[in-house]
């Protein structure tokens, strides 16, 4: 009998600690189909009443620009942020793996480690500088390019270049093949699956950036779905009910992504984070 | 050829990385209006010696230490419970969507989860004070008195890394020696000995790593600031990290990068540190 009430024990405490994490996300979903007056008298409710959708309708324009073009900039700067990361970090790592001790290379190793380390917050504001000073300011290229590189993800490549035999590599080169040969025959066969990983981590990691897309942009133009959020949540006399609208929307594509690939996400944020 | 597959990496590194880190120590000896000019002016150590005099940086220090200090136990220790939990043999069935509750948070995008908490925490319509005067319990502060807005900010960060922090705990117990647990259960060990015996011993590194990785994250606190108090009420919740933000929104650039600089210098001491007292007390 007392492992019975054990185990029962135990699974009552999960479930209270997966609601108390999960609980958020119900009641933005609940709250962004009731009416605000609905919300005042009672906050607490599992389900809405009624199926209100004009806190959606009410997202037609924020700060000016369509609710549309704030999504189309999240997934155009989310996606070529992504796939020029993982090619940069995934080259890059590949390189040190290869020769670390060629010159030079132990200072990019550095370089990066140091650039991790910096409070990134604090690195947008020189960041802003930097891409005054190259002229990249508001543009989408710049965004693009400072928050490509997702340092998870060059952890994960590193881990996995560590895990292939060296001797694969050295045949290769003793049969006459070229760096490039190696590289597109023997290696990237074999990373194919660390390759997706670390899309879909550098995917998830990118869509919720905010803050350094936000200081490098001259105006909402080249603002995300985050931004919108954070512009709505400032304004004065808010909807509430539009705000958890948006923040379902900001938030359900990722959620969904997530929960079809959590064994390759969480997989590869251990890899990656526990060594780094 | 290496050279070639490495250049996008190192530009990106230079460009991006020690490029704005020089940038943001240059400008730190600059006088603010100068700094973006082609002739900037150089002052010294005087942007250092404002900040290090002025009051307000000297009680976001503070805080943030506090802050900190209570924020990396509470999230080792709690992440560590968590762990034990949803490693519990007992739970067979559904322990994938345990896990998956708790990491949910970590790659959510957190001005959404953070303004939907912010809300929870809201006096009119959320739904903590009103579960409390429910329960006939005192109502909670929230955002609206210095000490609770401070508990609020470390709730909400917590429900947010926690979950991560626990998955990596998680990870290290199935890498550990299970033969030393088996042993010590033929020995007679009850769980809970074994657990501070042989469990807790053996994840040391662990906890080690996990705790630096905390202290860097939490000693750089800032999106929770921005998004939820704003640094309020009456500067309770201003840290380091928010501070320069004013700075630098005011266009006192100098000072922003001088306590950018500072607070670079902080985390770099306290990790390194953390991480040679983790190393000396391995090899005891």
């Amino acid at each position: 009998m007392k492992p019975r009430i054990t185990a029962c024990l135990v699974y009552c405490l999960a479930c209270a600690i997966a609601l108390a994490f999960l609980y958020p996300f119900i009641w933005m979903v609940t709250s962004s189909f009731r009416t605000q007056e609905a919300i005042l008298s009672t906050p607490l409710r599992l389900w809405p009443e009624t199926f209100d959708l004009s806190g959606f309708e009410a997202l037609g324009r924020i700060g000016g620009v369509p609710l549309r073009d704030y999504a189309v900039n999240s997934i155009v700067i989310t996606g070529l942020a992504t796939a020029l990361g993982v090619c940069i970090t995934g080259l890059g790592a590949y390189a040190l793996h290869r020769n670390p001790r060629l010159p030079l290379f132990s200072i990019i190793r550095y370089g990066f480690l140091i650039k991790v380390m910096y409070p990134n917050m604090l690195l947008v504001i020189p960041l802003y500088f930097v891409a005054h000073k190259l002229g990249l300011l508001g543009t989408m290229l710049g965004i693009v390019l400072v928050i490509s590189t997702v340092p998870l993800v060059f952890f994960l490549f590193v881990e996995f270049f560590r895990s292939i035999p060296v001797e694969m590599i050295e045949a290769a080169r003793i049969d006459g093949a070229s760096e490039w040969q190696i590289l597109m025959r023997i290696i990237l066969p074999l990373a194919r699956p660390v390759v997706l990983t670390g899309i879909l981590i550098s995917f998830l990691l990118t869509w919720k950036q905010w803050f350094p897309i936000m200081v490098l942009s001259i105006g909402p133009e080249t603002h995300t779905l985050p931004i919108a959020l954070v512009s709505l949540n400032s304004e004065f006399g808010v909807n509430f009910q539009a705000i958890m609208a948006l923040a379902a929307l900001t938030v359900l594509p990722v959620l969904l992504l997530f929960l079809l690939t959590q064994w390759r996400v969480m997989d590869g944020f251990m890899v990656g984070g526990v060594k780094g | 050829m290496l050279y070639l597959f490495m250049a996008p990496f190192a530009i990106s590194t230079a460009l991006f990385g020690i490029w704005p880190i020089a940038e943001s120590i240059r400008v730190a000896f600059t006088e603010s209006y100068s700094a973006l000019s082609s002739d900037p002016r150089y002052v010294g150590f005087d942007n250092f010696r404002a900040v290090l005099s002025a009051r307000a940086f000297h009680d976001s220090l503070w805080r943030t230490l506090l802050y900190t200090a209570l924020a990396v136990p509470i999230n080792v220790v709690s992440a560590l419970g968590l762990a034990l939990l949803l490693s519990h043999p007992v739970l067979k069935h559904g322990r994938t969507a345990f896990k998956l509750a708790i990491f949910v948070p970590a790659i959510c995008p957190e001005t959404a989860s953070y303004i939907v908490l912010k809300s929870m925490f809201n006096q009119n319509y959320g739904v903590v004070n009103h579960a409390l005067l429910g329960l006939g319990l005192p109502a909670f502060g929230g955002l609206t008195t210095p000490g609770s807005a401070f508990a609020t900010l470390l709730a909400i960060e917590t429900w947010n890394h926690v979950g991560l922090y626990a998955l990596i705990f998680l990870t290290n117990f199935q890498l550990l020696d299970k033969s030393i647990e088996e042993a010590a259960a033929i020995d007679g060990a009850s769980r809970w000995q074994s657990l501070v015996n042989v469990v807790i011993p053996q994840l040391r590194p662990a906890i080690a790593v996990t705790s630096i990785y905390a202290l860097i994250e939490f000693l750089k606190t800032f999106s929770v600031i921005y998004i939820v108090s704003r640094g309020g009420p009456n500067f309770s919740t201003s840290f380091v990290s928010h501070l320069a933000w004013m700075k630098f929104s005011s266009a006192q650039y100098g000072e922003a990068t001088a306590i950018a600089t500072i607070l670079f210098v902080v985390v770099f001491v306290a990790s390194g540190g953390a991480y040679l007292y983790a190393r000396r007390s391995d090899h005891r």
